[in-house]
């Protein structure tokens, strides 16, 4: 393995038996450029998303809400049942296609910019820059004896990594249980106690993942990673080093002109080690550690422009275009392969179903179950009775009150409730006793239908089927 | 430790995938224990079945490891492979 300090002479590898796996620390420098600044606006994006959007209201209640205890998703405007688990498992398919197209396109997009592993290990990363410095002063740190400066410089990092974790935690959990009544228990020490357990184990996985298990995560852990492979092709976009113009490598001397001396551009400086957040080489060809962050470009960049040489030794290419040295038209071109449009239009067509299902999704929901206990009797006048009940899911925004009727049979009538009160999102059980004269229908079972309107607007109604039992 | 973590965490991302199918599918309020309807709160109901869940997987990842760890490896054979 190759030592990740080549440039200070002498290598210093610390070994440390981590959690998953026998390791070497890897103590990534820190980087800027084109593709460091699209990693933070990602971070930005989705924790700005993470953090604040379980705190946004809507229609006086919280606008996404994955409430567990009512079985009832809110999104916006959106309220999901369980009965709607079909959009779930759309949603994850669009999700799982997008991955496989996007996977196919520019190899570890996911990865390198959207992965919470990757998100958090980035903020992580920048706390603990802050606090103890950069790779060379982590380094040196590391080596320190024991002293007061250090166990201080210690106890501030894993103190902010603690709550930063923490209000993860918290943040997980507010999505499952309104946030503002949590925030409240908070304080009045009345948090429950499962509440507490799943903040503190969100928060411990946060703190594990993102402080001390980081690539190793990538690794060894992550099954998208072991699978990623297969969904390569030689047009796929994935960071590359351009070997045939990099080496041979070596150091350059001021203004020699080193190309006539057979020299390639790589000064092998080992800046795109050092950044590197999964601690390998990238000129040794793509590897399956390599989660595409793109920070080994950003740093050769920096030393290309240093040395007067053009940028892009590393950059994004395809297997193809390296082979043929194409330039970004061709390689382009070459991306958008018929596989790729299929794979596109399927998608689209998927998304576009999903939306006009939810678009066309009914605002009233109603469930018929027959009673348990009681299949058919007799009751006072010798009618015969059948009880069933009702469920009646509101879907809308709104309040509804709905009328109730029953038919199928002759002289049908029903006992209880005819005209219902449901609030907005939710939902009401009642007991309805269905009675027919002993002579109508055939003995056994006789099919019945109940229809359920809203009052207020016509097109809001649901015909349910049932069976009615005679003797 | 590194057994018990490549047996832990292999059970615990299924045991999500299995809680969530599960709760999807069937209401905690509607379920039995030992003949009486259950009455934990629903945090509770979903947090002890993903516990379950993440044992019962456990386990069978954990024999799994017992078994290929404990199996004659083909260069043990007399025969050889
Ligand atoms: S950063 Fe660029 S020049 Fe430096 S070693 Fe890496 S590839 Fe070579
Ligand atoms: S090789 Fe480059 S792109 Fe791959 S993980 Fe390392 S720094 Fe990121």
């Amino acid at each position: 393995m190759a030592t990740p300090l080549a440039a200070t002479s002498k290598p210093v590898v610390f070994v440390e038996q981590s959690l998953y796996q026998v390791h070497e620390k890897v103590y990534p420098r820190s980087v800027t450029g084109v593709y460091a600044t699209s990693r933070w606006l990602m971070v930005w994006l989705t924790q700005v998303l993470f953090y604040g959007l379980c705190w946004l209201p809507w229609n006086g209640r919280q606008a996404v809400l994955f409430d567990l205890t009512a079985r009832k998703f809110y999104i916006f405007g959106l309220v999901f049942w369980p009965q709607d688990v079909i959009y779930l498992a759309v949603l994850l398919i669009i999700s799982a296609y997008s991955l496989f197209l996007f996977t196919a396109v520019g190899g570890r997009l996911w990865c390198g910019y959207a992965c919470p592993q990757t998100v958090y290990t980035e903020i992580f990363l920048w706390i603990e820059r802050k606090i103890e410095g950069d790779r060379a002063a982590r380094i040196k740190l590391d080596a320190n004896a024991i002293s007061m400066k250090k166990l201080f410089l210690r106890a501030s990092k894993y103190g902010a990594w603690g709550l930063l974790a923490l209000w993860t935690g918290f943040t997980f959990v507010g999505y499952f249980t309104p946030i503002k009544a949590l925030w409240g228990s908070v304080f009045n020490y009345s948090l429950g106690p499962w509440e507490t357990f799943w903040i503190i184990f969100y928060g411990s996985f946060t703190y594990v993942f993102a402080g001390h298990l980081r690539e190793q995560v990538c690794k060894y852990m992550c099954p998208y990673a072991r699978f990623q492979g297969v969904m390569f092709d030689p047009d796929t976009l994935t960071i590359t080093y351009d070997a045939a113009r990099g080496e041979p490598r070596g150091p350059h001397k001021k203004g020699e002109a080193y190309k006539t001396q057979g020299k390639g551009d790589c000064v092998d400086c080992s800046i795109c080690v050092q950044v590197c957040p999964t601690g390998i080489d990238i000129r040794k060809g793509l590897q399956y550690e390599c989660i595409g962050c793109a920070a080994c470009i950003d740093a050769c960049d920096q030393v290309m422009e240093k040395m007067g040489t053009p940028k892009g030794l590393i950059r994004y290419s395809t297997e193809h275009a390296i082979a043929a040295k194409w330039g970004w038209e061709e390689i382009i071109r070459h991306v958008i392969r018929p596989r790729v449009l299929v794979y596109a239009a399927i998608l689209w067509t998927i998304i576009a179903a999903f939306i006009w299902g939810i678009v066309t999704k009914p605002t009233l929901r109603v469930d018929v179950i027959r009673d348990r206990a009681v299949l058919a009797r007799e009751v006072e006048g010798g009618m015969i009775e059948n009880v069933y009940r009702l469920h009646v899911m509101n879907v809308s925004e709104a309040a509804h009150r709905y009328a109730i009727t029953v038919s199928g049979l002759p002289e049908i009538d029903m006992v209880g409730d005819r005209i219902i009160e449901v609030p907005p999102a939710g939902d009401q059980t009642f007991t309805v006793q269905v009675r027919v004269p002993p002579e109508s229908g055939k003995k056994g079972s006789n099919v019945i239908y109940f229809d359920v309107k809203a009052m207020a607007d016509e097109n809001t109604a649901v015909r349910e089927k049932a069976t009615f039992l005679q003797l | 430790m590194q057994n018990i973590l490549s047996v832990l965490w292999p059970s615990f991302l299924v045991a999500g995938i299995a809680e969530g199918v599960f709760f999807t599918l069937i209401d905690p309020r509607e379920l039995y224990l030992l003949g009486e309807p259950v009455h934990f709160s629903s945090l509770a109901t979903y947090s002890i079945g993903f516990f379950c869940f993440w044992a019962i997987c456990a386990a069978s990842s954990a024999v799994t490891c017992y078994l290929l760890r404990t199996a004659k490896k083909p260069d043990d054979t007399d025969r050889g492979a």
